[in-house]
């Protein structure tokens, strides 16, 4: 049976080939996988975190294995947004594919620095603002856990560049919906969700802290449930487009993120297990939908919600 | 190239004794490409725990035959499930990965040291090096059975590898259990008092190869090291294994501005005014090492050592 599916999304005004990105911090700047796939092959590239200045992240161990998870404390290694731009973002024109840069800051003033610099780059086509980091002290959830603050750093960021905002949220509050609208009123284009979970471990053998850190961000299948929660829960609570992201592993595993309202799909963890995920779930998307008779993605968006209402 | 064979066969896998385990897959794509002190990614079934790869060092490529094979000890889950699997049984694995040793070198006098499982990269490595140098392994192992197969122990036929040294070699153990009772440390220092290396490579656990930068900076002679790190990617994106960076680049140290913080700690390391005198800076001691692609090995002065 011949059926050709539109795979196309749109997403804050970007026009994606298919809904399946990278997370940011699991691709580096895009050349990591290229033995195993073309970053042309994916509807986004989202690359690592940026900060004004370099960053040393965290001491080590900085990753702990957990049942069906994975704990990490990197603490936003990078080499900071000059040498991002300089070096770092030249290379991905090669790819036909939008880059979106995610962006972190200790101040307001330095999310918006930042988020200025990176718009005079003509290969960055949005900006994902991290307000949700678990594994700095700045910067990171401390904006992201009041609704306030996360509101401000996207007024800031939205000011400083013409390009699409995405907020990329934390799970680690009371809240989700709140925090959703609040930066949705703030300007944001879009919103992803969700970061890592906050979470930590013990090595008994040490009698200490598994990580260096302490504590870290929990992500793989192991979150998946809690991110889907967290999507349904925003989907009908704002008229932004998603990006789903928790655990992402199959087709199967980003089907359940559309249906339950998202737009867009990241894949993180899912790399580290599996160096084609990214393909995989497109070619598994790609499959249900042949097999469905689904000639459009955006017809599956949100369907769980419009069956759960009937 | 890296390449990402998500069914290759088991050939066999033989128990050593103890729990090192002797594991020879049929994955022709990496086995033509893997060089010494490279490493593969492998999974460890097709469950969601453990969900991360398992990084092991090559321990054979035969690129003819299509065999690669990995020695390596049971400490987990993941490894504990790698034992289980016999001939038949499909593996999905990634390699080659990582920067391995430097073979570009003929005519000298190498010495190898190894600690438990850093050994088995270094057979590796010695078996090429050996055909062009002279050659000598330095093996040490809490005890007898934590040793990988050796030459002179280990029944090629029933794994499909050959496996034979090539070169001479001394073993230590701490329990006197096999060779010399003491650290294998001991033993290459003994070495060093009566012959001259013109280059070591070493491969073990961190206090070993501290040690072995120890006596290798005293004498000038030129070291590499296989760094070990818990890994999620294996290929430089997730910045989970990196490490600080020493003051060199392996050649010449650069004349560097001079980062105080950065020479206080050398100074209070023993033997290492040379490190001082050539640190290469605080920019570049701010960039990391990624042990996974910029490593596994290093020349010893990439690597920062502090007080070890």
């Amino acid at each position: 049976m011949e059926n050709k599916v539109d795979l196309t999304v749109e997403l804050g005004g970007l026009k994606l080939k298919n809904p399946v990105m990278t997370a940011s911090g699991t691709f580096a700047f895009g050349e990591a996988y290229e033995d195993f796939f073309s970053p042309a092959e994916l509807g986004a590239l989202v690359v690592k975190g940026v900060t004004l200045e370099p960053r040393q992240g965290n001491p080590g161990p900085r990753l702990v294995e957990t049942p069906a998870g994975l704990l990490n404390a990197i603490g936003l290694e990078n080499p900071g947004v000059e040498e991002v731009i300089r070096t770092y973002l030249p290379p991905l024109s090669r790819y036909d594919v939008p880059v979106i840069v995610n962006i972190a800051g200790n101040t307001y003033a330095e999310y918006g620095e930042v988020a200025a610099r990176l718009s005079k780059c003509p290969v960055v086509k949005a900006l994902e603002v991290n307000i949700s980091c678990p594994n700095v002290k700045e910067g990171g959830m401390a904006f992201g856990s009041h609704p306030d603050t996360a509101a401000e750093v996207i007024r800031v960021v939205k000011a400083s560049t013409g390009l699409p905002v995405i907020a990329k949220l934390s799970p680690n509050v009371t809240d989700i919906v709140e925090m959703a609208q609040a930066v949705e009123e703030a300007g944001a284009d879009a919103l992803s969700l969700i970061n890592t979970l906050l979470g930590m471990a013990i090595d008994i053998k040490q009698k200490r802290p598994a990580l260096a850190n302490v504590t870290g961000g929990l992500s793989g299948p192991a979150v998946k449930p809690i991110a889907l929660r967290m999507v349904w829960q925003v989907a009908r609570k704002v008229k932004i487009p998603l990006v789903g992201m928790g655990g992402i592993l199959t087709g199967e595993d980003a089907l359940e993120f559309i249906m339950a309202g998202a737009t867009a799909v990241a894949i993180g963890t899912g790399q580290f297990v599996n160096p084609r995920c990214c393909v995989d779930v497109i070619t598994g998307i790609k499959k249900y939908c042949e097999e469905k008779g689904v000639k459009n993605i955006g017809e599956l968006r949100g369907v769980a919600w419009r069956n759960a209402d009937s | 190239m890296k390449y990402h064979v998500p069914h290759a066969s088991v050939v066999g896998q033989w128990n050593t004794g103890g729990n090192i385990f002797l594991l020879t897959l049929s994955c022709p794509e990496i086995a033509a490409e893997a060089r010494p002190g490279q490493f593969a990614h492998l999974r460890c079934g097709n469950t969601l725990d453990p969900l991360l790869r398992r990084p092991l060092s090559i321990f054979q490529a035969e690129a003819q035959k299509g065999l690669l094979s990995f020695c390596y000890q049971v400490v987990g889950k993941g490894t504990q499930l790698l034992s289980k699997l016999q001939a038949g049984a499909q593996v999905d694995v990634m390699g080659p990965l990582g920067r391995g040793f430097d073979t570009e070198i003929s005519g000298k006098r190498i010495g190898l040291v190894g600690g438990g499982m850093g050994i088995a990269p270094l057979v590796f490595l010695g078996r090429m090096l050996a055909r062009h140098n002279q050659v000598q392994g330095f093996w040490g192992a809490r005890t007898k059975e934590l040793l990988p197969p050796l030459a002179d122990q280990f029944p090629s036929g029933d794994s499909g590898v050959e496996v034979a040294c090539g070169f001479p070699y001394l073993v230590a153990t701490e329990d006197g259990s096999a060779g010399r009772q003491g650290l294998v440390t001991g033993l290459l220092e003994e070495w060093l008092e009566q012959e001259p290396f013109d280059r070591l490579y070493a491969c073990g656990p961190r206090p070993m190869l501290a040690a072995v930068h120890r006596l290798a900076q005293a004498r000038g002679i030129p070291l590499q090291v296989s760094l070990e790190a818990v890994m999620a990617c294996g290929v430089g994106a997730c910045l989970g294994c990196t490490c600080e960076k020493g003051p060199g680049d392996g050649g010449a140290g650069a004349e560097g501005t001079g980062n105080p913080v950065h020479r206080v700690r050398h100074q209070d390391a023993p033997n290492s005014h040379a490190a001082a005198e050539t640190s290469a800076g605080s920019l570049a001691a701010e960039k990391r090492l990624k042990v996974c692609q910029d490593g596994p090995v290093f020349w010893a002065e990439e690597v920062r050592w502090d007080g070890e």
